[in-house]
C-alpha cells in the first residue's frame, strides 16, 4: 500500500550542508532526502510544466527554491516548518484537488512527503534547478474548441434501414449497434400527439385534436401536424420561454428595493416573434447584441437589445452610489460581468465568468479574454431606450443619436485643448469657481428643510401647515425653496409645480379659510431657490397657514413636495414662524437634513448670509474665465468648439422634433444624471477597463481593449476597427465574432440546447458548460452533423425542430426494456424517448386551457398576478392579495410580470426558472410545497370550479359520460374501466369541481410520455 | 480497506474526539510522528472522511451526505437571527470607551474613508450605557441587557468584515456567501447536506419580519441552483395563513370537507400508483406521490408546531408572552417588538424540537421610512431602541429556554446582520454604514461561550488586526464544521464549477470551539 518513500542509505552530504540554522541534524537529513527522492521528482512531473521560470502560472515558479519562497501572485505558498500553514499542500489535497491541473492528483504518500519535507525544514539546495519532466502526461485538448466537422451520415446495415426515418437516426442507430441497444417501438398516436403539442407549443391538445390525428390515415399525417404546430403562434410563446430562461429575463431589478421595469416586455415580444418568424439564428443573435448598429432601420433590432439588460441590476449600487466610489465601481463591474455571462457565456456554453479573478482554472480561457469582453460593454448601462415602429423614423433616430454621440465625444477633446492653452491661470480661475460654488452650497448648513413622503402619482395632494394657537397679525409669508443635488436637481428641489397658500383664523384650517395665493391652474416655472413672497390681507388675524401642493415636483421616477423655510412676518416685520406648531400630511423625518421642524429654523439656501455675495462673485468669475479663454486660446479652437456646440444643439433639436417614441428596457448608452449618469454625456465614451487581480476593483492592472477569446483562432481576439471610442462598433464586432461561421461553440451550443428541450437531456449535458468540467458529447458526430446542417441551411430553428421531432429516435416510446435500463439508466444512448415532467408554465397554461379559461391574447404589457403595496420605496409584491379568478391574469405564463425578489410562489414551487440566474435546465424537485400548491392554491381551485361547471354543462347527461369527457379533456385519453368507475362514484359523491381538482392533480396531468 | 470498516457511526463517534484531528489539515498539524504513521493515518482518513456517519434518526430523509458526515458533529441544527438594515455593533455589543471620551470631536480615521452617505461627522459615543455581565464580564448595552442571563453562553466575533456597504449585496453575502443573487443560502446548503430530521415538517423554515421582506426578498433563503425543496419555507406564526397553501385558499376553503379531501387523496394515490406501475423506470412518479403524502402529514403537523397555546405559563412569561394586550400603540414600541420577536423565537424552539434543521428569524424589513429596520442613519437611539429591546428579550429567552431543555447543546444560535455602523455620526444622531467592521455572535452547540473573539480597533472602525479579519466564509465554515461538515467538501456542480457555501475561502474559527 505504501511505497517506501526514503532510502536511508542514500543520504548525500551535499544536502546536509544546506541545513537550516535552527534545525537539528535528523530533520535536515530527512528533509534533504525527501527533497531528492520525492519532492523534486514529483514537482518536475506534476508542477513544472506550468510553474517554471519562463511560464509561471499564477506568478509561481517551482524551478528554484527562491521561486518557491517568493510565492504566487496571491502571496506565499508555504512556510518553512509549518505544513498546516502552507497553501501548497492545501491545493494538492481533497477529492478533486485544485492542483495539479494538467496531471493526475498526487498520491497521498507523496503529499505527505511534501508535508514532512516542509515540516523538517524544506531543504532545497540553491544549486538545484528543477525542469519540466511532464512528458507522457497527456493534456487532453478540449473537444468543444475543435472546429465543427462536416460529418458523413453513417451507413446502416439492412436490419436498421426500416427503422430509420432521417439522418439523425443513422447516428443514433450506429451508436445502438456499437453498444448493443435496440430502439424502442414508436409510441402510440395519442402519446405522440400529446408529446408534440407540449414540446412545440407548451399546451395540451384538445380531445378533438387527438381524435383528428388518430383518425388521419394520411402517410404524412405526423409531418403535417408538426408543420401545423410550428406555424401556430403558440410555438413562439413556448420557445421564447426557454430562451428567457437562458438569458434570465425579469421585469424588476432585483436586489434592494426591487423596482419594476415597466418597459421590459417589448424584448419578450421580440423573442416570441423572432421564433415565430423563424429568424435566422445568427441574425437573431446579432440583433440582440448590436441590432441598433447592424440593422439601423429596424425597431425589432432595438427591442432585441433587451438581452443585455435582461438580468438583475443593482439599483442602489448605480442610482445612489456614483462610479467614483468603490461600491459604485463594484456594482458596475458586476453589471458588465452579467452582460458577459448572458452573451458569451450563454451563447457559447462557456463558463467565461470564472476567468474574472484569474485565468480559468480548467479551460484555456484567459483573464484577459474576460476583461476584453467586459470592454465590449464598457459604455453600456441598463435603461429605457427609444424605438420607433416606423422604419424611417427608427433609421433617422439611430442616425441622429449616433451623430450626437460622436459630437459629444469631440467636445471634451476640445475642452482639453482649451485647458492646456489656458494654462495655470485658467486652472486657477476654475478652482476658484469650484470653491465658490461649494460655499454657495449648503455644506455648513445641512438642515435642508421639509421633505414629504414619496408619491408615485404627481397629482397626489400634500400640505404643510403652521398653527400659532391664537390669531396673529401678519403681513407677509415668505416661502423659501430647498436645494438638493439628489439626481442633479439642485435649486428648487421638490418645489411644487402647482400650489396654493391658505390662511384661517378659526380653530381649524377649514374655519373661515381664505386663499392668499393660488397657483393651481397651470404649471409654474421652477423658481430655483428664490424666496416667494406672499402678502396677506392687513388687519386680519391669522392662526393657521397651510401650503398645499396640488402638483408635485418630479424627483426620480417619482414625486415629492419639499420646502426649505416658511417665514412669517408680523405687522412689526418680525419673523414669528418659530412660534408656530408645524404639521404636514406626511413627512420623511430624516434629521438633520430633512425634518418638518427645519421649516422654521431660519436656514434656507436663499437666506444663507454668503449666498448673494457668492452668487455675484460666481458670475464675475465666469465672465473672467470667458475673457481669459478668448485671450489665450486660438480663435480657431474656440470657433471649433462653438461649432461643435452648435452642431450638438442642432442634432438635439432634430431629435426633439421626432415623434414620441416607444421605450424598451435595454442595454444602451445611458443619458442620466446624478450618481447614475451613464456615459451619455461623454458621447458614450467607453469606460476604461482594466484587468482586475482577483476581480478587485481597488487594484486595477493593465488596461484592456475590446476583444474576445484568444484560444479560438477563427478570428482575431483583439477587435480591430477605426474608431474604438465608438462603443457601438465594439458590440458589432462581438456580434460578428460570435456568429462567425467558424465559431465552433456558437453553433454546437444552440443545437444542443434545442436537442435538450426535445429529449430532456442534451447531447452534451449540462448544456451550459462545454469546458473541461462539463460533460462531453454522447454523440459527437451527431452534434457536429446538426451544427453544420443548421449553420449551412440558414440557421432555421424550425427546420431543426422538424428534423428532430420527425426522426424515429424522437418518436420512440418512453418506456423501454428493463435490460437496457440496467445498463444505461440515464438513457444516454437514446434507446427510448425520455418522459418529461411539465415545466411550471406548461402546468399553469394547461390548467387554464383545459378549464376553458385561457386567454390566448398575445403580446403587450405583462399581466400582474399580485398587488403592489408601498410602491414608493421598496414595492411589496403581494401575490396572496390578488384574485386568482381574475380573467386579466388568465393569459399564458410567458406574459406574466416577473418579479425577482418575490418570485411567483405557485410557479416557484414547481421549479420555474429563477430570473436571478441563467437557467440552462430546469430543476425537478419534489416537495411538499409543490404538492400543496397544486392542491390548494387559489388558481387551481378557481379553475377547478370553472372546469367543474363545464363538466356540469356539457350536453351528455349521465355522470359517467361527463367523467369520460373531463378525463379526455385533461389527459387526452379514455379512462380505463376501473378509473371511470372510481371517478364517477367520486364525482357523484363530491361534485364535479372536486373531480376537476383531482384530475388536475394527477401525475399524468403533469407528465408527458 | 473496505468502506464499512471505517464508517463512523453514531455509536462509534465517541472514539473520535475533536482534538484527535479529523480533517487532513488537522492531521498535518497535529501528528508529529514519523512519516509512515501520518501517511497511514491520512489514507485511512481519506476513506473515512467520506463515511463518518452520525445521523441515526430513524425518521426524515437524509441529505446528499446520506447521513454520513465528514466528522462527528457538535450540533445538528441552527437558529439564525438576522438583523436587516445593519445593526450597530457600537451601540449593542462592542463597547468603545474611546468613543465615549471623544464624543462630539471631529472624527479622524487616519485614512480616507468612503462612507455610503458620506456620514463622517464627529465621533458619536454609544447611545446607551454599557455594563458587564456574567462571569465572563461580557459587555452589553442597556438596550440589549436582557442578554445578561446568557452572557456566558455567547461568543462575540467583533472583527467581522464585509465587502460593500450596499444593503442588498451585503445581505446576500451574509446569507449566501455571495454578493449577487442566485446562490443557495446557508440554510439551503445545510438542508441539502444533512437532509431532514422529520417526515412532516420542512427542513428549513424562515420567519420574515411581519412588516415585509428585507433587501433581496426571498432570495435570502432561496435554494439558488440547488433543487427547490431546499428553499426556506416562509412561515408567519400567529397569522391566519402561516404557511402558503397549507390549507385550501381561504376564498374556497369552505367548499371542501375532510371527507372529500380524504376520498380525493386516496383515489388520486390509487390512480397515480397504477400509472406509475406501468412506468417502473421513472422514480419521479413515486416521488411525486410521496410529495402529496408529506404534504398531508404537514397539514397536520404544522398547525400543532405553530400553536403556542399549550406552552407553560412560565415559558410564556420568560418570552414576555404572558400578557398580550388587545391592541398596541400605533407608534413602534418595545412591547410589541418583544412580543412579535419572541413569538418567532418560541416558535423556533418548537420547530427545532420537532426536527426542523434550520430556522431563520428576521428583524427589520426594507430600508424605507419610518424606520422599521436597523438602518439608523438618522437616529440610532430612536430607531434601534424598540427593535433592540424586542430582539434581546426574545433571543435571550430562546437561549435560556433551549438550555433548560437540553437543546442548546446541539443547537447553534447565530446572530447576524448586514454590516456595522460608523463610529462617527452623520451630523446628527445617526450612523452611516460600516462594512469594514461589525459584530456577529454565536451560542450553543459546540461554541465555547463567554468569549470575545477578534477585537475591533478602539473606534470599532476596523478590526484591531486588519490583516486578520473574520469574514462570513469563516463563520459559515465554523457552522458547517460544528454540524459535522467539511465546508470544502459540501459542493454542488453548477455551470462547470463545484460551488461551495464558502466559495474558495473560509477557515474554521477554532478559537471559539468548545
Amino acid at each position: 500500500m505504501m511505497k517506501p518513500a526514503l532510502n536511508s542509505t542514500m543520504i548525500g552530504c551535499l544536502f546536509i550542508l544546506q541545513g537550516i540554522a535552527s534545525g537539528d541534524d535528523s530533520n535536515i537529513k530527512q528533509s534533504s532526502q525527501l527533497f531528492r527522492d520525492v519532492v523534486a521528482p514529483s514537482f518536475e512531473k506534476a508542477c513544472l510544466s506550468c510553474h517554471n521560470e519562463s511560464k509561471s502560472r499564477g506568478g509561481l515558479s517551482l524551478a528554484t527554491k527562491s521561486g518557491l519562497l517568493k510565492g504566487s501572485e496571491n502571496g506565499p505558498v508555504f512556510e518553512i516548518g509549518k505544513p498546516d500553514e502552507s497553501r501548497i499542500l492545501e491545493v494538492l489535497l481533497g477529492d478533486k484537488p485544485e492542483m495539479p491541473k494538467k496531471a493526475k492528483p498526487l498520491d497521498p504518500t507523496i503529499i505527505m512527503s511534501v508535508s514532512e519535507w516542509i515540516r523538517t525544514g524544506a531543504v532545497w539546495p540553491d544549486s538545484i534547478k528543477l525542469a519540466d519532466k511532464s512528458e507522457g502526461v497527456e493534456i487532453k485538448p478540449l473537444w468543444s474548441l475543435q472546429p465543427v466537422q462536416n460529418q458523413k451520415i453513417p451507413e446502416l446495415p439492412q436490419s436498421h434501414q426500416n427503422w430509420r426515418i432521417n439522418a439523425i437516426d443513422n447516428f443514433i442507430a450506429k451508436d445502438h449497434i456499437s453498444f448493443g441497444f435496440k430502439p424502442t417501438p414508436e409510441a402510440d398516436r395519442r402519446t405522440l400527439v400529446r408529446r408534440l403539442y407540449f414540446d412545440l407549443t407548451g399546451l395540451p391538445p384538445m380531445p378533438e385534436d387527438v381524435e383528428n390525428f388518430q383518425g388521419n390515415t394520411h402517410p404524412k399525417a405526423y409531418e403535417k401536424l408538426v408543420d401545423h404546430l410550428l406555424a401556430t403562434p403558440a410555438y413562439g410563446e413556448r420557445w421564447a420561454r426557454h430562451w428567457l430562461d437562458i438569458v434570465h429575463y425579469g421585469e424588476t431589478h432585483g436586489y434592494d428595493k426591487d423596482k419594476p421595469r415597466p418597459n421590459a416586455w417589448p424584448y419578450r415580444d421580440y423573442v416570441i416573434s423572432a421564433f415565430n418568424q423563424d429568424k435566422p439564428y445568427a441574425k437573431f443573435i446579432q440583433e440582440q447584441i448590436a441590432g441598433d448598429v447592424l440593422f439601423p432601420e429596424s425597431s425589432d433590432a432595438v427591442k432585441a437589445l433587451g438581452l443585455l439588460a435582461a438580468g438583475p441590476w443593482d439599483f442602489i449600487g448605480h442610482a445612489e452610489v456614483p462610479e467614483s466610489k468603490i461600491d459604485g465601481k463594484i456594482a458596475r463591474h458586476l453589471d458588465r460581468d452579467d452582460m458577459v455571462g448572458t452573451t458569451v457565456g450563454s451563447l457559447m456554453s462557456l463558463t467565461i465568468q470564472c476567468a474574472q479573478c484569474h485565468d480559468h482554472k480548467f479551460d484555456p480561457l484567459l483573464q484577459t479574454d474576460y476583461y476584453r469582453l467586459q470592454a465590449v460593454f464598457a459604455a453600456v448601462d441598463r435603461a429605457d431606450k427609444p424605438y420607433y415602429d416606423s422604419p424611417q423614423q427608427q433609421l433617422r433616430y439611430n442616425h441622429l443619436q449616433h451623430q450626437k454621440l460622436a459630437v459629444q465625444r469631440r467636445l471634451p477633446i476640445l475642452e482639453q485643448v482649451i485647458r492646456v492653452a489656458g494654462g495655470p491661470k485658467l486652472a486657477q480661475i476654475e478652482e476658484r469657481i469650484a470653491l465658490t460654488k461649494q460655499s454657495v452650497s449648503q455644506k455648513d448648513h445641512p438642515q435642508y428643510g421639509y421633505h414629504s413622503q414619496i408619491a408615485s402619482d404627481q397629482k397626489e395632494v400634500k400640505w404643510v401647515q403652521l398653527d400659532f394657537d391664537n390669531p396673529e397679525k401678519i403681513q407677509k409669508i415668505v416661502i423659501s425653496p430647498s436645494s438638493d443635488n439628489f439626481n442633479n436637481i439642485g435649486p428648487g428641489f421638490g418645489f411644487p409645480l402647482r400650489y396654493r397658500v391658505e390662511i384661517s383664523d378659526g380653530k381649524g384650517i377649514d374655519d373661515n379659510k381664505i386663499a392668499v395665493a393660488d397657483f393651481t391652474s397651470k404649471d409654474l416655472i421652477n423658481p430655483g431657490i428664490k424666496p416667494q413672497v406672499i402678502e396677506t390681507p392687513s388687519g386680519k388675524g391669522v392662526r393657521h397657514i397651510r401650503v398645499t401642493a396640488t402638483k408635485l415636483a418630479p424627483r426620480q421616477n417619482d414625486f415629492i413636495f419639499s420646502l426649505s423655510e416658511i417665514t412669517v412676518l408680523d405687522d412689526k416685520g418680525q419673523n414669528i414662524s418659530k412660534k408656530a406648531k408645524l404639521t404636514a400630511l406626511d413627512s420623511i423625518e430624516s434629521p438633520v437634513r430633512w425634518q418638518i421642524k427645519n421649516l422654521s429654523d431660519g436656514i434656507a439656501p436663499a437666506l444663507l448670509s454668503d449666498y448673494e455675495t457668492n452668487t455675484l462673485k460666481l458670475s464675475e468669475l465666469e465672465k473672467s474665465k470667458t475673457e481669459l479663454i478668448r485671450q489665450s486660446v486660438s480663435s480657431k479652437v474656440i470657433e471649433e468648439r462653438n461649432q461643435v456646440a452648435n452642431e450638438l444643439q442642432f442634432i438635439e433639436s432634430q431629435l426633439k422634433s421626432l415623434p414620441k417614441s416607444e421605450m424598451v428596457y435595454a442595454g444602451t448608452v445611458h443619458h442620466g444624471s446624478g450618481a447614475f449618469a451613464g456615459t451619455g454625456s461623454n458621447g458614450g465614451m467607453p469606460r476604461s477597463i482594466f484587468k482586475l487581480p482577483r476581480g478587485d476593483v481597488k487594484n486595477p492592472m493593465e488596461k484592456v481593449g475590446p476583444g474576445a477569446i484568444k484560444v479560438l483562432k477563427f478570428a482575431p481576439s483583439e477587435f480591430q476597427f477605426e474608431d474604438t471610442d465608438d462603443e457601438s462598433k465594439r458590440r458589432a464586432a462581438l456580434a460578428d465574432w460570435l456568429t462567425h461561421r467558424d465559431n465552433p461553440l456558437f453553433w454546437r451550443s444552440i443545437v444542443n440546447r434545442v436537442w435538450q428541450y426535445h429529449f430532456g437531456r442534451g447531447i452534451v449535458d449540462p448544456p451550459g458548460d462545454f469546458g473541461h468540467m462539463g460533460g462531453t458529447p454522447s454523440h459527437p458526430e451527431l452534434l457536429d452533423y446538426l451544427a453544420t446542417t443548421f449553420r449551412d441551411t440558414g440557421g432555421s430553428l424550425k427546420a431543426l425542430h422538424r428534423q428532430i421531432v420527425t426522426s424515429a429516435t424522437y418518436r420512440q416510446q418512453s418506456t423501454g426494456p428493463e435490460e437496457f435500463a440496467q445498463r444505461d439508466s440515464n438513457n444516454i444512448h437514446l434507446w427510448r424517448q425520455n418522459r418529461r415532467k411539465l415545466e411550471a408554465e406548461a402546468v399553469r397554461d394547461s390548467l387554464l386551457a383545459v378549464s376553458g379559461q385561457l386567454d390566448y391574447k398575445m403580446g403587450g404589457p405583462s399581466f400582474k398576478d399580485f398587488v403592489v403595496q408601498q410602491p414608493e420605496h421598496s414595492p411589496h409584491y403581494e401575490y396572496h392579495l390578488a384574485n386568482p379568478d381574475d380573467p386579466a391574469a388568465h393569459r399564458r405564463s410567458i406574459y406574466r410580470f416577473i418579479v425577482r425578489s418575490q418570485p411567483q410562489p405557485f410557479l416557484t414551487a414547481m421549479d420555474c426558472a429563477d430570473p436571478s440566474i441563467r437557467v440552462d435546465k430546469r430543476n425537478e424537485s419534489v416537495s411538499a410545497a409543490a404538492a400543496l400548491a397544486q392542491w390548494n392554491h387559489g388558481l387551481v381551485l378557481a379553475l377547478s370550479e370553472h372546469l367543474g361547471r363545464r363538466i356540469q354543462s356539457i350536453s351528455v347527461k349521465d355522470t359517467a359520460s361527463k367523467v369520460r369527457w373531463a378525463f379526455q379533456q385533461c389527459l387526452s385519453r379514455q379512462p380505463s374501466t376501473d378509473e371511470l368507475q372510481l371517478l364517477t362514484s367520486y364525482a357523484e359523491k363530491h361534485g364535479f369541481d372536486k373531480l376537476a381538482r383531482l384530475l388536475l392533480n394527477l401525475n399524468e396531468f403533469s407528465f408527458v410520455d | 480497506m473496505s468502506k464499512n470498516q471505517s464508517r463512523w457511526h453514531c455509536s462509534e463517534s465517541r472514539l473520535y474526539d475533536n482534538s484527535n484531528g479529523i480533517s487532513r489539515r488537522d492531521l498535518l498539524r497535529n501528528t508529529g510522528g514519523g512519516l509512515g504513521a501520518i501517511a497511514l493515518a491520512m489514507m485511512a482518513t481519506e476513506s473515512e472522511t467520506r463515511s463518518a456517519s452520525v445521523e441515526s434518526n430513524p425518521t426524515g430523509t437524509p441529505g446528499i451526505l446520506k447521513g454520513v458526515l465528514h466528522h462527528p458533529p457538535k450540533a445538528s441544527r441552527v437558529i439564525e437571527l438576522f438583523m436587516a438594515g445593519a445593526a450597530s455593533h457600537l451601540d449593542l455589543f462592542d463597547y468603545k470607551p474611546e468613543l465615549q471620551r471623544r464624543n462630539g470631536q471631529e472624527s479622524n480615521f487616519g485614512e480616507s474613508v468612503e462612507a455610503f452617505q458620506n456620514g463622517l461627522g464627529p465621533w458619536l459615543a454609544p447611545v446607551w450605557k454599557f455594563g458587564q455581565y456574567g462571569q465572563s464580564g461580557q459587555y452589553l448595552s442597556e438596550a440589549v441587557s436582557a442578554f445578561a442571563p446568557v452572557a456566558d453562553e455567547i461568543t462575540f466575533v467583533h472583527n467581522m468584515v464585509g465587502k460593500t456597504g450596499i444593503h442588498s449585496q451585503a445581505t446576500l453575502l451574509q446569507t449566501t456567501g455571495f454578493s449577487l443573487p442566485g446562490f443557495p443560502s446557508a440554510g439551503s446548503w445545510i438542508s441539502y447536506g444533512l437532509g431532514s430530521m422529520n417526515d412532516n415538517l420542512p427542513t428549513f423554515v424562515v420567519m420574515p419580519d411581519h412588516r415585509g421582506l428585507a433587501s433581496n426578498g426571498t432570495k435570502n433563503w432561496d435554494s439558488g441552483f440547488l433543487p427547490g425543496q431546499y428553499s426556506g419555507t416562509v412561515t408567519y406564526p400567529g397569522q391566519p395563513n402561516p404557511i402558503a397553501n397549507l390549507q385550501a385558499d381561504e376564498r374556497y376553503r369552505g367548499r371542501f370537507s375532510s371527507d372529500s379531501e380524504a376520498d380525493a387523496l386516496r383515489l388520486m394515490a390509487h390512480i397515480n400508483r397504477t400509472h406509475a406501475s406501468q412506468r417502473p423506470e421513472d422514480s419521479r412518479l413515486d416521488a411525486r406521490i410521496r410529495g402529496y403524502e408529506l404534504a398531508a402529514r404537514m397539514q397536520l403537523a404544522a398547525p400543532e408546531a405553530l400553536d403556542l397555546s399549550k406552552e407553560a405559563q412560565h415559558t410564556l412569561k420568560l418570552y414576555g408572552l404572558d400578557h398580550i394586550p388587545s391592541t398596541y400603540p400605533s407608534e413602534i414600541n418595545a412591547l410589541e417588538e418583544t412580543q412579535v420577536f419572541s413569538r418567532k423565537c418560541l416558535t423556533a424552539r418548537r420547530l427545532i424540537e420537532r426536527g426542523v434543521r434550520f430556522v431563520q428569524i428576521w428583524s427589520g424589513n426594507d430600508n424605507g421610512f419610518p424606520r422599521r429596520n436597523w438602518d439608523s442613519h438618522e437616529d440610532v437611539k430612536r430607531d434601534h431602541g424598540p427593535l433592540a429591546r424586542g430582539m434581546a428579550h426574545g433571543a435571550s429567552a430562546l437561549i435560556q429556554d433551549l438550555k433548560q431543555r437540553g437543546l442548546l447543546d446541539d443547537t447553534i444560535v447565530l446572530w447576524s446582520t448586514e454590516f456595522g455602523r460608523m463610529p462617527s455620526s452623520q451630523g446628527g444622531l445617526g450612523r452611516d454604514h460600516n462594512p469594514y467592521c461589525f459584530t456577529t455572535w454565536m451560542a450553543g452547540g459546540g461554541i465555547k461561550g463567554g468569549l470575545k473573539y477578534g477585537p475591533s480597533d478602539d473606534f470599532g472602525y476596523k478590526p484591531a488586526d486588519r490583516d486578520k479579519p473574520t469574514m462570513i466564509y469563516d463563520v459559515h465554515a465554523t457552522l458547517l464544521h460544528l454540524l459535522g461538515i467539511d465546508h470544502k467538501k459540501l459542493t454542488y456542480r453548477n455551470n462547470g464549477i463545484d460551488r461551495r457555501l464558502t466559495d474558495v475561502h473560509g477557515h474554521v474559527i477554532r478559537e471559539i470551539l468548545a
